[in-house]
């Protein structure tokens, strides 16, 4: 990114802005969860619901690199490793059987994670730019390694994942039928935005935007700055993960294409488009991404130069995203109201 | 007698071949208030930065803080063993709010007195304000706020008045003066603003090209010659 949206956080406020704000945040929740329900219902084509489905998935992917970039002024250009390690977990272990699925699937959340905060005690100490070129370079080592590795995993033709009927009680079905899966991801990307709402709003979380601002000035105030940033990047692989689980039993089927680069670079630009400043924000630049790419798709092969264009409009004239300008109009229509 | 709060012995710090500090050794009695002056370049910051562990280049030198050694430890651990310090350019949080961050600060130090503070020092009115949208002078007692609270034994103070009026400085150093009496609070404080200086200290070092040139009372700061010419000229003759 050229030019990095202003760092300034809309979502900070006092306490008792805070105590108002989690009573209105769990009640939205509420309502998306029941909208959620409702989607099959209204939304009766397939077509839609598949992708609604995938941009969900997106989205989660997109949360992961916003919220990295929110909480630690970092930007991670190989978020799509966590993903397609979550994914190729469940993949490779309905292969050869190792375990029971369930216990894949709880592997697959936990590898990525562990992986996540064991590098970074070693890369987000380092400069921004550094950063973001080994995040690229782990991704790409573990895309090599599923690629070339064909006894574990087929190398670029990809495998099938085997799955039970039942996964964790649930008719395996569920996941992998549209109208289904789409209540599925979709509540799933409520429960995901509002714990980091609830980590952003912690103890950690503020710490973490201290220390992100002036790390020198948290030290001298008396704390450790390595591990919260540590624990940072731990929960956007993890968030990555999620994303990458579902994206195995929805679809069935994983290829090396999980973990290239130009998936975390689609997930970086969707969160950027969308506004990484606010925690929902890459949901934004996730639904406009699948948006430009279904119609403008349709017309021209040459789409993703559309939206390369509207990556530069949204740097130059909106640095925080169509989330910060959703915000703004918001608050301006609120203010005009209560005038 | 009085007593020795924070001793630093044979302080040197070396870039390349420039020496910054020169072995450079001074006592700070509990209680005091020791101000830090020189022209720019004399090494002030420099010996702040080497006893708070601050900074890269060769180092020497042993820091001892009511009996604990510091040279070593990490910031925070100095920070924690009662050493508090505030920077020459404001530093502070400028995305939280200013209550966010002095209760940040509170809970690090595991004191409840982020209300006391923040009343002290004239923010009670701006706690729920960005820190990075309230007035530069404001930022600076933010910024003493952040070294006090928890009520450090010794705090290191560089330039607490740089860039404020002569108004808001003056202010700001009665502030200060009353504050660390109140609370006793150890001072070592570097600052360009004379009238700050000889109003609130107690003691001066004087130091140039990284040695020390003088040490003394406001009276024999004043009065030294050497001192004169070297810094103070005809300003406080």
């Amino acid at each position: 990114m050229a030019s990095s949206p202003s760092l300034a956080s809309p979502e900070s406020g006092g306490p008792s802005r805070l105590a108002g704000g989690i009573g209105g945040m769990l009640a939205v929740a509420a309502v998306l969860v029941v909208a959620g329900f409702s989607l099959p219902v209204v939304i009766s084509s397939m077509l839609v619901l598949t992708l609604l489905t995938q941009a969900t998935l997106q989205a989660l992917l997109a949360i992961s690199v916003g919220f990295l970039f929110r909480q630690n002024g970092l930007t991670s250009f190989g978020q799509a490793g966590w993903f397609g390690l979550a994914a190729y977990t469940v993949a490779v272990n309905g292969r050869f059987g190792w375990v029971a699925p369930e216990t894949a699937v709880v592997a697959a959340l936990v590898v990525p994670t562990v992986l996540a905060a064991l590098l970074g005690t070693v890369i987000v100490r380092l400069p921004h730019l550094a950063f973001s070129m080994l995040t690229l370079a782990v991704a790409q080592a573990v895309h090599e390694v599923f690629l070339k590795w064909r006894t574990l995993a087929n190398g670029d033709d990809g495998i099938e994942v085997r799955l039970p009927k039942r996964l964790f009680g649930l008719d395996i079905a569920l996941f992998q039928q549209p109208q289904t899966m789409v209540v599925i991801v979709w509540i799933a990307l409520v429960l995901v935005v509002v714990a980091l709402l609830f980590f952003a709003r912690s103890h950690t979380g503020l710490l973490t935007r201290a220390i992100r601002d002036n790390e020198e000035r948290a030290r001298y105030i008396g704390y450790e700055t390595l591990l919260p940033r540590v624990v940072v990047y731990a929960v956007s692989a993890l968030v990555a993960a999620i994303a990458g689980v579902l994206f195995s039993l929805y679809n069935g089927f994983v290829t090396p294409g999980l973990l290239h680069w130009s998936l975390s670079g689609e997930a970086l630009i969707m969160a950027f488009i969308g506004g990484p400043r606010v925690i929902w924000g890459p949901v934004l630049g996730a639904g406009l991404f699948f948006l430009l790419k279904d119609f403008a798709g349709d017309h021209t092969e040459h789409w993703p130069a559309i939206i390369g264009g509207i990556l530069m409009i949204v740097t130059i004239l909106l640095p925080e995203g169509l989330a910060g300008l959703a915000q703004r109009v918001g608050r301006r229509l609120w203010s005009r109201r209560a005038a | 007698m009085s007593e020795t709060i924070l001793t630093a012995h044979n302080m040197t710090r070396r870039y390349g071949g420039f020496t910054a500090v020169n072995d450079v050794s001074i006592e700070v009695t509990r209680g005091e208030i020791r101000g830090l002056i020189g022209p720019n370049g004399a090494g002030k910051s420099t010996l702040m930065d080497l006893i708070c562990g601050r900074g890269s280049g060769y180092s020497a030198g042993s820091v001892t803080l009511m009996g604990h050694r510091l040279d070593g430890l990490p910031a925070r651990q100095r920070r924690r063993l009662g050493l508090g310090r505030s920077f020459q350019k404001t530093n502070i949080f400028p995305d939280l709010t200013v209550a966010e961050q002095i209760r940040l600060a509170a809970r690090a130090m595991k004191t409840g007195d982020a209300e006391e503070i923040m009343s002290e020092l004239n923010l009670a009115d701006l706690a729920e304000a960005r820190a990075g949208d309230i007035s530069y002078g404001a930022q600076r007692r933010l910024d003493l706020a952040l070294a006090l609270i928890g009520r450090p034994p010794v705090v290191l103070l560089d330039e607490p008045a740089a860039g404020l009026s002569i108004g808001e400085s003056l202010a700001l150093s009665r502030l200060l003066e009353d504050l660390t009496r109140r609370w006793n609070v150890t001072v070592l404080i570097v600052e360009h603003d004379m009238e700050v200086i000889f109003s609130i200290c107690d003691r001066i070092t004087v130091l140039q090209a990284g040695r020390i040139l003088a040490d003394g009372d406001a009276d024999a700061i004043r009065s030294n010659e050497e001192v004169v010419r070297a810094y103070l000229g005809s300003a406080v003759s």
